[in-house]
């Protein structure tokens, strides 16, 4: 068997039971009078060092051993409990994390089981020693020899033993004694758990006949049953239930399997106009059933890159931990709507960008404890990311209670450096973020080590463009600032709404689009001196499609207009025909220079013609 | 020659039982100890055919007096008297050295089982 077919396996559940040590060790920290935070701890190195043993890294599982222990301690009330340990523990399970990533970069050799045990070391007082065990990685779970089958081991403990875990472990150390013990299945080291019903295999491999074999593993006490197979040699290890329900697949596979399918949609666009020019033919039917079936493929594509956020926001906690912890304030830190799902390839980006305003939270927004009891507000900094649904899109909201943006300081600042006219006096919102999001804007007193210099702002804009997503701001002097990402579901395929302006076609998301009416057939009114129209008693702002890319206007009789809605904000956006609604492929657009910022990319439409896509959130 | 018997355990409760229980079956017991520390010394003084060894004793534990004594003799047949609920200590034992367990409360036929399975 080759142990680096399960690598990849190893790393992703290795990480995940690292991620949860992390969340559990920020929960013990707030409360840690709690007993189950530990016995989660426990389980979760628990298993990492059973794994890693299984793997061969033989460092990695001495460090999660020393962990464990440790542990064990603090479970047996042996080591104190406090701020001290929780430090230690985090420090440990980022060595882990690195050495996990080591590991499986085949060098676990590398890993410093040294600073593990040191820092254990100091967790521990000197009077009660955390006890060093023996080693405990028995053979059985070794690293395999390529090459041999051996026998298939199935043994099964009677169901009414007491310690049945304890039993089948003394039932393995007698195979183990007559030769080589190795794919134990359950793992040797989840024996012990609760769930571990009696019942296990392993392959063996030694000169002992079955007969001496099975004798000697019945001679364990409370063995049920014992059956002994010599396994296909090609068998491989199929045969265990709930495998194959899953399958792992590189995402760059996966990248490719939509990029074919998102020209596939477009050559159905295609094939369903030519079929449109015989119809009730053989070829009008058959175009049908194409494209009900690439739909189908299409809508099963996207549904496979959908990630469940708290795959990248399960860092979150730590990282806001480990800032207020630097930046001596006390944040209460929660994340809402873990589940809600995202392209792999979008969740995957907006990471760091979530990080640096979180960031910019805890550094600028949130204040010192003392200056939040002088306001009146609890010593403890309220951040939240919350993500959500809404239409086509996903958003995500990342607020804070702090102290809010002094308007008239940015004001004041965006006029000396030429941001902003002598005359303008107010900052709504949107253009308070127009203004910080100007590279290297920044009215940070001080150049601290988390923010650095200024708010960068402009680098979390320009990443969310590139998604086709887009950012805004809101804030309240004294009560806080929230940031909303606003984020397309997936990246590869959007549907739009086709629209034309003189013979020029532009596509709008429909994510944005609230719905399309006739536009000259609105009363038309005015919005703080800008043209508007009234639509069900609401004054929408108007925008001319011909003015905005410096076409001019087109004597078209009953225009219709395409109502956009960008978070609760709405305008309506005169075109001179609709072409109606269709998938469109995003292309990568390295906007040239002098760009309107309005326009976000590029698609390729049915007909071979570019089009070009128009930025709602810019827009609105 | 009857087989010698180490007993440790806390509890003379206990100790008087497993030793009836052993001495009814023909072992004779050499030694009892109360604690881990206890233990370790006697085995080393006796060096008895088998021990029987409680988890959780005062001043070393059970487990940590395994450790302790397989370092000295390494084929050392240590039985563990566990209470229910204690199958992790149990694993850790065994993975330190001890040869089989019985559960608390003791039946006699169990503990000869056991026993005889260590002295194999």
């Amino acid at each position: 068997m080759d142990l680096a077919r399960y690598a990849a396996l190893f790393l992703d559940e290795s990480r995940s039971h690292l991620r949860t040590c992390t969340r559990l060790l920020l929960e013990w920290e707030r409360d840690p009078s709690a007993a189950e935070p530990v016995d989660g701890l426990f389980r979760a190195i628990h298993t990492l060092k059973g794994m890693a043993a299984t793997m061969g890294y033989e460092r990695l599982a001495g460090g999660a051993h020393e962990v464990e222990t440790l542990l064990a301690g603090v479970r047996e009330g042996a080591v104190p409990r406090g701020a001290a340990l929780v430090d230690a523990l985090l420090g440990a399970v980022d060595l882990l994390e690195r050495g996990v990533e080591l590991a499986a970069a085949g060098r676990d050799a590398d890993l410093d089981a040294g600073a593990i045990a040191g820092l254990v070391r100091r967790a521990v007082p000197a009077a009660a020693p955390a006890g060093r065990r023996r080693k405990t990685r028995s053979a059985a779970e070794g690293p395999a020899v390529a090459g041999a089958v051996g026998l298939v081991v199935e043994v099964r403990i009677r169901p009414d033993a007491p310690m049945r875990g304890a039993r089948a472990l003394l039932a393995l150390r007698r195979a183990e004694a007559l030769g080589e013990v190795r794919e134990v299945r359950p793992p040797a080291a989840t024996f012990e758990f609760d769930g571990f019903g009696g019942a296990f295999e392993f392959r063996f491999l030694g000169r002992a006949s079955e007969a001496a074999l099975t004798a000697a593993i019945r001679e364990a006490g409370d063995v049920e049953t014992v059956t002994v197979t010599v396994p296909e040699p090609a068998a491989g290890r199929g045969g265990t239930e709930g495998r194959g329900r899953h399958i792992r697949v590189d995402l760059a596979r996966l990248d490719s399997l939509t990029g074919q399918v998102a020209e596939l949609v477009v050559a159905r666009h295609r094939l369903a106009e030519l079929a449109a020019l015989a119809p009730g033919g053989e070829l009008e039917g058959l175009a049908l059933r194409i494209g009900r079936l690439v739909t189908g493929v299409q809508q099963d594509v996207i549904a496979a890159r959908l990630t469940p956020v708290w795959q990248v926001f399960d860092r979150f906690p730590r990282a806001v931990r480990d800032l207020a912890k630097q930046l001596g304030k006390q944040v209460d830190f929660r994340v809402e709507g873990e589940d809600i799902e995202l392209d792999r390839a979008i969740l995957d980006e907006i990471g760091d960008p979530i990080v640096h305003l979180l960031r910019n939270a805890l550094d600028h927004g949130i204040e010192a404890p003392a200056e939040r009891r002088a306001a009146g507000k609890p010593e403890a900094g309220r951040v939240v990311v919350a993500a959500s649904r809404e239409r086509a899109s996903v958003v995500v909201r990342i607020s804070d209670d702090g102290r809010g943006i002094d308007r008239a300081r940015v004001l004041a600042k965006a006029k000396t450096l030429g941001v902003l006219e002598a005359g303008v006096e107010a900052l709504p919102d949107e253009q308070l973020l127009r203004v910080l999001a100007r590279a290297g804007f920044s009215t940070a007193e001080r150049v601290s080590a988390v923010s650095g210099r200024g708010v960068g702002i402009d680098a979390v804009v320009e990443r969310l463009r590139a998604l086709g997503g887009s950012l805004e701001m809101a804030s309240e002097r004294g009560r806080g600032s929230t940031f909303t990402l606003r984020l397309p579901l997936t990246l590869a395929i959007v549907r739009a709404l086709l629209a034309r302006t003189g013979a020029e076609r532009y596509a709008v998301p429909l994510t944005f689009v609230a719905e399309t009416v006739e536009f000259d057939a609105l009363p038309r009114t005015e919005v703080q001196g800008r043209e508007a129209v009234l639509l069900r008693g609401r004054a929408l702002p108007t925008l001319h499609l011909d003015r905005l890319v410096g076409r001019p206007a087109g004597a078209v009789p009953r225009r219709p207009g395409i109502i956009l809605e960008v978070g609760g904000r709405q305008a309506a956006l005169v075109v001179d025909a609709l072409l109606g609604q269709q998938e469109i492929v995003v292309e990568a657009f390295d906007a040239p220079l002098g760009t309107p910022p309005f326009l976000s990319g590029a698609t390729i439409l049915p007909d071979g013609a570019p089009a070009l896509i128009l930025d709602a959130a810019v827009l609105v | 020659m009857a087989h010698t018997v180490l007993v440790c355990d806390d509890a003379i409760f206990m100790r008087t039982m497993i030793s009836d229980i052993l001495v009814q079956a023909g072992f004779e017991v050499v030694g009892e100890a109360e604690t881990g520390v206890q233990a370790v010394q006697k085995y080393r003084e006796l060096s008895p055919d088998l021990v029987t060894m409680d988890i959780v004793m005062p001043d070393m534990g059970g487990i940590e007096a395994v450790r302790e004594i397989c370092r000295v003799d390494p084929d050392a047949k240590i039985l563990m008297c566990s209470a229910m609920g204690q199958q992790a200590l149990v694993v850790e034992a065994i993975q330190a050295g001890a040869k089989d367990f019985v559960v608390k409360p003791f039946q006699p036929s169990r503990v000869l089982e056991a026993v005889q399975r260590v002295l194999g």
